[in-house]
């Protein structure tokens, strides 16, 4: 829920934000980024013989003229990137070990792209959820609507329990084809089922990035004595002996992790594991370096 | 039935609850955290759970069961038997609790010795006893068998019994306790009746002949006979003085000591250059060594000058070993005291090789100086009256025909109050005049002079010899086997008989080989009287000139004078009683032991004879004789006590020669080790525990730590 936007409390945590996105994206836009995105102007692709059914007007006079031959010209349809920033503010994301929690990081990602993209003149959006849509920011391509989606993150605090699925589903017909879906979260979830939506959006010609959160702690269970842990997302709780179930434990998290980078490879999702001890300009420099060096499009046209 | 000897570290049981304090408050005190993960927790403990749960019970039961065997353990458990067999339980019992007190008890190898060893376990034993059993305590001491001799059921008077139970230095005397544990057990109700006999099992102190007779007895009044051998069977060393001998050679100017010491090694290696010491006055005086062979003895000869006319006490020394109480061995040297003697010439001659005294002189006093401790005074018939016989100790009157009625009386007086008179007779003697004249001091009446020469024409046989009367007389104890012999070869042409009929307290010396007495003593009054029954001179014998006639003569002046040095051959044994004459005017001696104890001793009478006798004789050492804390002339400064070195062999006798010596009784006899090995005795009466528990405990740190760390 969003604060009172003239709460001075609420604008220092914005102008803080908005500094350290920045800083982040600035920091990136300098050295390796350059964006492939070309601008909203309609323009030329290429010439095709002309066929009956085509338009008349986008006969090429001068062609006509030139080879006395009836081409007509094909243009680039509508350019400006949709992008639609999900992310996850359910209970599990406020976990923290060391550092900042998994959402502040998350928060502070979705904002950074937030800018990317604005400064690049794309539309953004933003959808915070949890088990139910939470904020829904329409996409936009002025650079000040970037206030307004800082305003929404710094008003978010993470709780209550996660459904991903539920909530893609529910957008699935809202979002039109050949748009950006980014997905930061923590995916504690049924990995079927979120790929499962996922590939709904991509029949749409959508491409989907997903952003995977997880604190350190996660990763390496640094543990050592019998601990009473609590969920972060509903009254569950278990007294274990950390040493005796480390191995298992890391087991299983392995085991969660291979297979959604898995489903991701076979499904053509990309797919970013970022923990959240490790510096966030880094974690995006590696993953855009790598989305360029890939050559594949950010979208399909 | 399960006792402890220390049961108030049973307290330590409560240990066994810190481990589940522990965990319960670790389990309250666990750290909380909110996790984002729970649903791969809740699957990893889902299969780990139970595994987990059984491990940490495993672990908790394990630390909870180690404290508690560990307080346990310490609690030393034991389990009682008070029967042994299974027939004796619940029935009262009458004991018998031997233990060896004789000295090689006090051996020591390890950290107690075996009389330590012993009391523990009759402790042990009495421990066992249950509310009817009635127990005596004795010890293996001859003199003293009882320490406890009257059957008593109060423990804690046994306990008491036991702990004031101390070795002695006695040798061992198991016969004596075993009758004495007969007649205890004899007058016992009850009809299960045991001895226990806790011993080193050395085979001095078996008395086979006892067991002819005794095995009987012990048929008879007991049940059972346990011998616990608290040496554990071990083979065991001891180096010993098993002798020293002295002998005094009184000719020369100081008086030289020839000790003789003998070392014996009873152990199963031989000994090389041991060195042993000579203490005089507590100086060390003299010293050698011996290489001496496994179970074999050597023998060596020390020389030693002390100062003449002083009474001496030393000891000879070895290096300690495991049984100290024999590695030293006292000797005193009693100092003689100069006699003053007045020789009557009855014959006396120009040529003084021809007169009555000329050898008995030389014999008396062979140098030219006084150098023995005898003065020979020589006086003439004639000069007789001007000589005070209460100035000497001994008168001589050699072939003396008459004396003045006034010396006579004189003379009698003078051997009543402790003087001597020695008549040596001769031709001048006249037996009526004599019989009549000293009657009252000659030993028997003169007879006639009998002849016995073949040469001469009075002969009637052959020559007459000398020889020993049985038992030996102290004057003859001088001389050596061979010169006893040669006594044989002395001749005697003419003697005189005697009334067979003795005039009053008389003992034979020496008699003539037909049996006449020869040399005959006789108490009067403090005094002594002796006859010889033949000339001193070389007139009627050839006495005179045979070697042993210095040594028998100068011994008969010592003998009649109280200061021969009985106590250097005479040897007191621990327990012996010491005894001495005494002169009338004494009424009282005191000894001081070695450790200082006086005691005062009054004087006893027996067969009309006064003397001291003192029978505290407890440890070896010196003992000091006193009067009023004073030296007394007439006693000896200090007489030695020894043990008996026959304890000091500490070969051991088996079951098997026990049994042969009973003769193959029926009664049950068992020997055993103390240690855990001792199942058939201490088994009887206790069975540890500790031991075990202590080892269990460790297999459960073991275990603890081994399931823990994986």
């Amino acid at each position: 829920m969003a604060e009172n936007p003239f709460d001075p409390v609420t604008l220092s945590k914005i102008a803080n934000m908005e500094l350290r996105a920045r800083l982040i994206v600035d920091g990136v836009l300098s050295g390796i980024h350059k964006s492939p995105y070309t601008g909203s102007s309609i323009e030329f692709l290429e010439h095709k013989e002309y066929s009956p059914g085509n338009e008349i007007k986008h006969i090429d006079w001068k062609v006509l003229a030139k080879t006395d031959k009836y081409y007509v010209k094909q243009f680039e349809e509508e350019t400006n990137l949709r992008c639609y920033i999900f992310l996850d503010a359910s209970g599990s994301m406020g976990y923290k070990s060391t550092g900042i929690s998994k959402f502040a990081y998350a928060a502070t990602l979705a904002a950074s792209l937030s800018y990317l993209f604005l400064k690049q003149s794309d539309l953004v959006g933003l959808i915070s959820f949890n088990d139910r849509v939470l904020h829904y920011i329409p996409p936009r391509s002025r650079i000040t609507y970037l206030h307004t989606i800082l305003n929404v993150l710094a008003g978010l605090k993470p709780a209550g329990k996660s459904n991903i699925s539920a909530v893609l589903n529910s957008f699935v017909e809202k979002i039109s084809h050949r748009s950006l879906i980014i997905i930061i979260s923590d995916f504690f979830d049924q990995v079927e089922k979120i790929i499962h939506q996922v590939q709904h959006f991509q029949f749409k010609q959508n491409e989907v990035i997903l952003f995977h959160i997880l604190d350190s702690y996660e990763l390496t269970f640094p543990f050592e004595t019998v601990t009473l842990f609590e969920s972060m997302e509903d009254e569950r709780r278990i007294l274990a002996d950390p040493k005796s179930i480390k191995a298992h434990y890391l087991f299983e998290m392995h085991h969660f992790l291979e297979q959604f980078k898995q489903s991701c490879f076979e499904n053509q999702i990309d797919y970013c594991l970022i923990d959240s001890s490790s510096p966030m300009d880094q974690a995006l420099i590696k993953f855009l370096a790598r989305r360029e060096s890939t050559l594949r499009p950010v979208h399909k046209t | 039935m399960l006792s402890f000897l220390n049961p108030v570290l049973l307290l330590g049981i409560l240990g066994a609850s810190i481990p589940i304090i522990i965990h319960l408050i670790n389990k309250r005190k666990s750290v909380s955290h909110k996790f984002a993960a729970i649903d791969f927790l809740l699957e990893t403990n889902k299969r780990i759970s139970i595994k987990f749960k059984i491990r940490q019970l495993i672990l908790l039961i394990l630390r909870a069961s180690l404290l508690m065997f560990l307080a346990l353990s310490l609690a030393k458990p034991f389990i009682k038997n008070s029967g042994g067999g299974a027939e004796e339980k619940n029935i009262p019992t009458s004991n018998v609790i031997i233990i060896d007190d004789s000295f090689s008890m006090q051996y020591s190898d390890r950290q107690d010795s075996f009389f330590s060893s012993a009391k523990t376990a009759a402790k042990q034993i009495v421990d066992t006893f249950q509310k009817d059993d009635e127990a005596a305590v004795i010890a293996c001491s001859s003199s003293k068998p009882l320490v406890l001799p009257e059957l008593e059921d109060d423990k804690k008077h046994l306990f008491n019994a036991i702990d004031q139970f101390h070795p002695g230095f006695t040798a061992t005397h198991i016969m004596s306790a075993l009758d004495t544990a007969v007649e205890i057990l004899a007058s016992a109700k009850t009809s299960i009746r045991r001895i226990f006999l806790l011993t080193d099992m050395t085979r001095n102190g078996w008395d086979p002949h006892w067991f002819k007779s005794g095995h009987e007895k012990l048929q008879r009044h007991v049940t059972r006979f346990h011998i616990l051998d608290v040496s554990e069977g071990r083979i065991l060393k001891n180096i010993a003085i098993t002798h020293a001998e002295l002998q005094l050679n009184l000719m020369e100017r100081n008086a030289e000591i020839r000790i003789k010491a003998t070392i014996s090694n009873f152990s199963p290696v031989p000994v090389k250059d041991l060195p042993v010491h000579i203490y005089i006055h507590g100086k060390k005086s003299a010293q050698g060594f011996f290489n001496i062979e496994t179970n074999a003895s050597e023998t060596k000869e020390f020389f030693i000058t002390a100062e003449r006319g002083k009474d001496i006490y030393g000891w000879v020394e070895i290096p300690g070993d495991n049984l100290l109480a024999d590695n030293k061995r006292y000797f005193t040297i009693n100092a003689s005291q100069p006699i003053e003697a007045l020789l009557i010439d009855g014959d006396p001659k120009t040529n003084i090789y021809e007169s009555e005294t000329f050898y008995l002189e030389k014999a008396l006093n062979p140098g030219r100086e006084h150098l023995s401790s005898i003065k020979p005074s020589l006086c003439a018939i004639h000069e007789v009256n001007n000589m005070t016989f209460a100035d000497f100790n001994i008168i001589f009157l050699c072939n003396v025909e008459t004396l003045p009625p006034e010396k006579i009386q004189e003379l009698g007086k003078f051997v009543q109050e402790g003087g001597t008179v020695i008549f040596t007779l001769g031709n001048n003697v006249d037996a009526d005049y004599y019989n009549t004249a000293f009657g009252a001091l000659l030993p028997h009446r003169l007879h006639t002079i009998r002849t016995f020469s073949s040469n001469s024409p009075l002969s009637e046989e052959q020559p007459l010899h000398l020889k020993t009367t049985e038992p030996i007389h102290p004057v003859m104890s001088i001389l050596s086997e061979s010169q006893i012999s040669m006594l044989s070869l002395v001749k005697f042409y003419r003697i005189f008989y005697v009334d067979p009929t003795p005039l009053g307290s008389c003992k034979t010396i020496l008699s003539f080989s037909n049996d006449t007495p020869a040399l005959i003593e006789r108490q009067v009054g403090q005094g002594k009287s002796v006859l010889f029954a033949a000339s001193i001179d070389r007139d009627w014998t050839d006495f005179p000139v045979n070697p042993f006639f210095l040594p028998v003569m100068q011994q008969l002046c010592r003998y009649v004078t109280g200061s021969i040095p009985e106590e250097i051959s005479k040897e007191i044994l621990v327990k012996d009683a010491w005894q001495y004459p005494c002169a009338f005017d004494t009424n009282v001696i005191e000894i001081t032991d070695p450790d200082g104890t006086q005691t005062v001793v009054q004087p006893q009478f027996a067969d009309n004879e006064k003397y001291f006798k003192y029978e505290e004789t407890k440890m070896p050492g010196i003992y000091a004789v006193t009067i009023d804390g004073k030296l007394h002339p007439q006693f000896p400064a200090y007489f030695s006590v020894n043990v008996d070195p026959a304890e000091s062999n500490l070969k051991k006798i088996n079951k098997s020669e026990i049994t042969a010596l009973m003769g193959g009784t029926k009664l049950s006899i068992t020997t055993s080790h103390t240690g855990e090995e001792s199942n058939v005795l201490l088994g009887e009466a206790k069975k540890t525990l500790w031991g075990q528990l202590l080892f269990l405990t460790l297999c459960i740190l073991f275990l603890e730590s081994f399931i823990s760390r994986k």
